[in-house]
């Protein structure tokens, strides 16, 4: 039944950036619907309290303190996995967002935030993919899910690094999809919109089509559509959850053009 | 228990849904689909000589514990889909998913394809389905909202030889899905598309054309064409709750086809 192929019992999933927000509620729904967790952030404190939800929905949570920026704490990460459940089948690249010099015109960054924007949005994604995979191959699957963002697909104003990181990860995720489709790892890219984390600065979402700011429980279903057997074919996708807004965008919401004459012709 | 609490919000319990082109694989395939995540489906076709194969489908439809409701006619005008949208509201109590299935492929020599042809393959497969979302995105709006997903084609992305009236059509159902859905995002009325890539169906040339159909297979990352009902899950998800923050997109269900060089 249909259903069914939206079920994760038997699997395990590390989701990163899993202290809050969007990680936490992706490791919540994961554990529902019947994975074992991998919870890893910097934030032990953070970490605690997902952990807890994962375990009261019945399922084992292992946390893993980790910077996704320091490759040998990500491989830890990753060993820790396979010694505590023996397996990883699905991986969701969460962890990223802001970085000192958001914010800035490109003439006012210094080479280290700008390197503290990829590194934190880009080339931890990398070290994830890279830790993971091996124990894909030998077990002949898994799934792997990028957290992008609409900057990775439109530029943003006085956006750099994250920008042009979170392009970058959706070039990571085709070609990850190209090079292990016969392998059966897949890899596809989420592409959220403002969700409550970014509330704040958007005044309720009154310019998003759909009239509100994303809940961070609603990306649950995404991810684990995105986690399970329901998307297998699926493969280098991405997937935008945003309300209506990248649908659009070239007139501010709410202002389009009136009826013309040649419309009631 | 746990479980149902992950699952919850994909289920469309009771949900009248309304597919347009069961006859055809694609649109079966949702019908079924459907009615396995709970809803009761109305089979709308334009092939009058599709009857018995919708029937059986009712009928498998039925064993499910759901509603089915069949339409045949000959051939899909406006008048035509008003009525199928009536008739869902009448038999089974609303109409509030609507999948539009429809699709006819043509392949010709741009040089070689006629006015007749250029108004046949849009006619087919982008004004049939302009008409459908209108007619049932006019009783979703009037009864308080309702989901619309169109079945399109990876083509609307990209280019195909002796494709080009037919991967316009394609691009300007997605382009229909954008717009709609911003007209009617605040009227509680999604519509998103799917694209396919190369889908096991004898009428498409992946199937009918022996020699472009070998190369063709070699050249897809899992080297394989895509089965009909691999649309379930993206179709579920964007039809249910769980998608209630997704509007205007697509979701290209192509094993990786879009991203290759």
């Amino acid at each position: 039944m249909i259903l069914d192929s939206f079920k994760l019992d038997g699997k395990v999933a590390i989701i990163t950036g899993a202290g809050r927000g969007l990680g936490r509620a992706m490791a919540v729904r994961f554990a529902q619907a019947g994975a074992d967790v991998v919870a890893a952030a910097r934030t032990l404190a953070e970490l605690e309290q997902t952990a807890e939800q994962v375990r009261q929905t019945g399922r084992k949570c292992l946390i893993a303190q980790t910077d996704v920026t320091r490759s040998e704490q990500v491989n830890a990460m990753a060993a820790a996995a396979i010694k505590e459940f023996g397996r990883i089948d699905i991986l969701v690249n969460n962890a990223g967002g802001y970085h000192k010099g958001m914010g800035k015109r490109l003439h006012e960054l210094t080479d280290e935030e700008w390197r503290e924007g990829i590194d934190t949005n880009l080339t931890g994604q990398f070290y994830c993919c890279r830790a993971v995979i091996t124990q894909m191959l030998e077990q002949q699957g898994g799934k792997i899910i990028n957290i992008a963002s609409g900057w990775g697909l439109r530029g943003g104003k006085n956006v750099f690094a994250y920008a042009c990181a979170k392009g970058a990860v959706l070039q990571l995720t085709r070609s990850l999809a190209v090079t292990y489709a016969k392998k059966n790892i897949y890899a596809n890219c989420i592409v959220p919109g403002i969700f409550e984390g970014a509330a704040q600065y958007f005044q309720g979402g009154k310019f998003i089509p759909i009239g509100r700011i994303g809940r961070d429980a609603e990306l649950g279903p995404l991810a684990l559509f995105l986690a399970s057997n329901a998307s297998n074919h699926l493969n280098g996708a991405f997937i935008t959850i945003d309300g209506g807004g990248l649908a659009g965008g070239i007139t501010p919401t709410g202002v389009f053009p009136r009826l013309t004459e040649t419309a009631e012709a | 228990m746990a479980l149902n609490e992950a699952l919850k919000d994909f289920s469309i319990e009771g949900k009248a849904a309304l597919v347009i082109g069961a006859e055809l694989p694609l649109g079966a395939a949702a019908a079924q689909i459907l009615a396995e995540a709970g809803a009761n489906v109305m089979l709308a076709s334009q092939e009058p000589g599709t009857g018995d194969a919708l029937k059986e489908l009712a009928k498998k439809i039925g064993a499910l514990g759901r509603k089915a409701a069949v339409k045949i006619q000959s051939a899909i005008t406006r008048a035509d889909l008003s009525a199928c949208v009536d008739l869902t509201v009448k038999q089974l109590g609303s109409l509030d998913i609507a999948v539009n299935a429809l699709d006819v492929p043509f392949f010709a020599p741009a040089e070689a394809s006629d006015d007749t042809a250029f108004e046949k393959v849009l006619e087919n497969n982008f004004k049939t389905v302009w008409m459908a979302c209108q007619e049932a995105g006019r009783s979703m709006v009037q009864h308080g909202g309702g989901v619309i997903v169109n079945l399109t084609s990876i083509m609307a992305e990209r280019g195909v030889p002796n494709g080009s009236l037919y991967a316009a059509a394609q691009a300007a159902v997605l382009s229909l899905t954008r717009s709609l859905a911003l007209e009617w995002a605040r009227k509680g009325v999604r519509v998103n598309a799917i694209e396919m890539g190369w889908v096991e169906d004898e009428r498409s040339p992946a199937v009918k054309d022996e020699e472009f159909a070998q190369t063709l297979v070699k050249y897809l990352p899992e080297q394989r064409l895509l089965k009909p009902e691999e649309l379930g899950g993206a179709l579920l998800y964007l039809v249910s709750p769980a998608a209630a923050y997704v509007t205007g997109q697509s979701v290209a269900i192509d094993g990786g086809l879009l991203c290759r060089v």
